[in-house]
C-alpha cells in the first residue's frame, strides 16, 4: 500500500513540458527578460538622454531573446547587436504612403503587384529579405503572434505603473 | 479467371486505398481475395465499398479529406472506359492488392490533427495512363502511422516510369493540366503558398472579408505595421514612465520565481522547443500558474486572443 502511495506521489510530480502553451511560454520569458532590463536601465542611467532609444532597444532585445525558435529572431538579434544606434523596426510613415499609392494604381500587372507586396512584407520582417517567399510567409505568422503578445505584455507593464 | 471486370478493378483499387490507411485490416485482404475468386459482381459492391472507405479516410484526413476523396472517386470514375482494355492476369491481382494506390495528402491547417497521410500512387503503366498521371517529387513527411508507412513500403513495386522514394510529396496532375516538370513544380509551390496564406488569414483579423492575394497581403502588411507602431508607442510610453517603474519593479522582481540576471545579452535557453514539432495539441484554457499581479493581468488580456491559431501557427514548419 505504501509503495503505491509513494509511486502515486512520484507520478504527480512529473511535469510534461509539452503541455505548456507556447504563447504563455513566450509571454513569461518576455516579461522576465524585459522587467529586469528596465530596472537595470533605471539604475544605470540617471539622465534621460537617449532614453527612448535604449528602451526600444531593450524591448526589441527581449522580443528576440524570448522567441529564439524562430528564424526572424536571429536576424533581429544580429541587427540589434551590430548597430549601436538601434534602428527602429518601423518606418511607418513612408510605408503607409506607398501602400496608398499602390491601391490607386490600375490593376494592370496583377502578378507584379503581388510580388511587390510580398517584397514589402519581407522588408517588415527582420531578416525577411534573406528568406524565400514560402519561408517568409510562415515566419510572418509567428512574428505577428509574437508582436501581439509583446504588445499585450507592454500594455500590462505600462498599465500597472499608472 | 483471366479477366477482371473494370468494376472489380475499381473496387480493388479503392480497397487497397483503405488498406493503406488501416494496416490492421490485413486479414480482410485475404477475405477479399476469396470474394474475388467467387466471381464477385462489381458495381453494387463497389458502391458499398466506397461508402465504407469514406469514413475511414475522413477520420484520418480531417476536414479536408472529403474533398480529396471526391477527387479520387471522380478519377476512378473517369477511368472506367479506359479500364475496358485492361486485362491483368489472375496472378496480378495479388500485385494489385499489395500495390497500394496512393497519394499524399497534406492537411491544410487543422487545429486538432496535423498528420500527413502518405499513400503511394501506383498503377500498371500503360501509354495513355502515364500521360494523365504524373508525379512530382517534393519533400514529404509522414510522422504518424509509421506502421502504415512500413506497409506501403512493402508494397513498393516499381513502375517503369518513376521510382518513388519516401521523402517526396506526390502532386497529382489533374485532367487537362500540363504535366511537365516545371509546371508541376510551379503548381506545387503555388499550392504551398496559398496554404500559408490561408493560415495567415486566420491570424490577421479582418482578412476574411477581403478576397484575393493582393488584398490579403495589403491587410497583412497594414496589420504588421500597426503592431510595430503600437510596440514603438508603448515603449516610448514606458521610457517616460521608467523612473516611476522602479518602485513597482523592485516589488515585482522580488516576487518573481526565477529571476534572470543581467545583462540582457545573455542567451536564454528554451524550456519548451517548438521547432519541428509537428504534433499539435488543442489549446484549452490557459492556466494561471503565477501569482504576480501584472502577470495575471497580461494573461487575462491574452486569454481573449484566438489561441488556437497561435498554436497551430507555432507548430507549422
Amino acid at each position: 500500500m505504501e509503495r503505491q502511495i509513494i509511486n502515486k506521489k512520484k507520478r504527480v510530480f512529473s511535469v510534461e513540458p509539452n503541455k505548456i502553451p507556447p504563447s504563455e511560454v513566450f509571454t513569461r520569458k518576455y516579461t522576465r527578460l524585459l522587467v529586469p532590463a528596465l530596472k537595470k536601465l533605471n539604475m544605470n542611467k540617471n539622465s534621460s538622454q537617449a532614453n527612448q532609444l535604449t528602451v526600444k532597444h531593450e524591448v526589441d532585445m527581449a522580443l528576440a531573446l524570448s522567441a529564439q525558435e524562430f528564424a526572424w529572431s536571429r536576424f533581429l538579434l544580429q541587427k540589434l547587436s551590430s548597430s549601436n544606434n538601434p534602428t527602429t523596426t518601423t518606418s511607418s510613415s513612408s510605408n503607409g504612403i506607398r501602400i496608398q499609392k499602390r491601391s490607386g494604381k490600375e490593376g494592370g500587372d496583377e502578378d507584379g503587384e503581388i510580388e511587390e507586396k510580398l517584397r514589402e512584407l519581407q522588408k517588415l520582417l527582420p531578416g525577411g529579405e534573406e528568406m524565400n517567399v514560402e519561408e517568409m510567409l510562415g515566419e510572418i505568422g509567428n512574428y505577428i503572434k509574437c508582436l501581439e503578445l509583446q504588445t499585450i505584455a507592454l500594455k500590462s507593464i505600462v498599465e500597472d505603473t499608472t | 479467371m483471366d479477366y477482371i471486370s473494370p468494376q472489380t478493378y475499381n473496387s480493388t483499387l479503392s480497397f487497397s486505398l483503405s488498406l493503406a490507411l488501416n494496416p490492421i485490416r490485413k486479414d480482410k485482404s485475404s477475405k477479399f481475395l476469396n470474394l474475388l475468386s467467387m466471381d464477385l459482381t462489381g458495381l453494387k459492391w463497389l458502391q458499398q465499398h466506397q461508402q465504407m472507405v469514406s469514413p475511414e479516410f475522413l477520420q484520418i484526413l480531417g476536414s479536408d479529406g472529403r474533398e480529396e476523396l471526391r477527387r479520387v472517386e471522380s478519377y476512378l470514375g473517369n477511368n472506367l472506359d479506359e479500364l475496358q482494355n485492361f486485362r491483368p492476369g489472375y496472378d496480378t491481382i495479388d500485385g494489385c492488392i499489395s500495390r497500394t494506390s496512393s497519394f499524399q495528402m497534406e492537411p491544410v491547417k487543422s487545429n486538432e490533427e496535423n498528420r500527413v497521410v502518405a499513400l503511394q500512387n501506383k498503377r500498371k503503366p500503360e501509354g495513355k495512363r502515364e500521360t494523365r498521371e504524373k508525379k512530382k517529387k517534393i519533400k514529404a513527411e509522414d510522422e504518424t502511422e509509421s506502421s502504415m508507412k512500413g506497409n506501403s513500403d512493402m508494397s513498393n513495386t516499381e513502375t517503369s516510369s518513376d521510382v518513388l522514394k519516401q521523402d517526396y510529396i506526390h502532386v497529382r496532375a489533374r485532367r487537362g493540366e500540363a504535366t511537365d516538370r516545371h509546371s508541376l513544380a510551379e503548381r506545387a509551390r503555388r499550392e504551398k503558398i496559398s496554404k500559408k496564406m490561408k493560415c495567415l488569414q486566420d491570424i490577421v483579423p479582418g482578412c476574411n472579408k477581403v478576397t484575393g492575394k493582393a488584398g490579403m497581403l495589403d491587410e497583412i502588411i497594414n496589420y504588421v505595421q500597426s503592431l510595430q507602431q503600437q510596440v514603438e508607442f508603448l515603449s516610448m510610453k514606458l521610457s517616460f514612465l521608467n523612473p516611476q517603474l522602479e518602485f513597482h519593479i523592485h516589488e515585482l522582481s522580488s516576487m518573481m520565481a526565477d529571476q534572470r540576471s543581467f545583462p540582457l545579452h545573455q542567451q536564454g535557453s528554451l524550456d519548451y522547443s517548438v521547432i519541428n514539432s509537428n504534433q499539435t495539441t488543442s489549446l484549452n484554457a490557459l492556466k494561471m500558474e503565477t501569482s504576480l499581479s501584472w502577470d495575471v493581468h497580461s494573461q487575462c488580456l491574452y486569454n481573449n486572443l484566438r489561441t488556437d491559431s497561435v498554436f497551430s501557427f507555432f507548430s507549422l514548419k
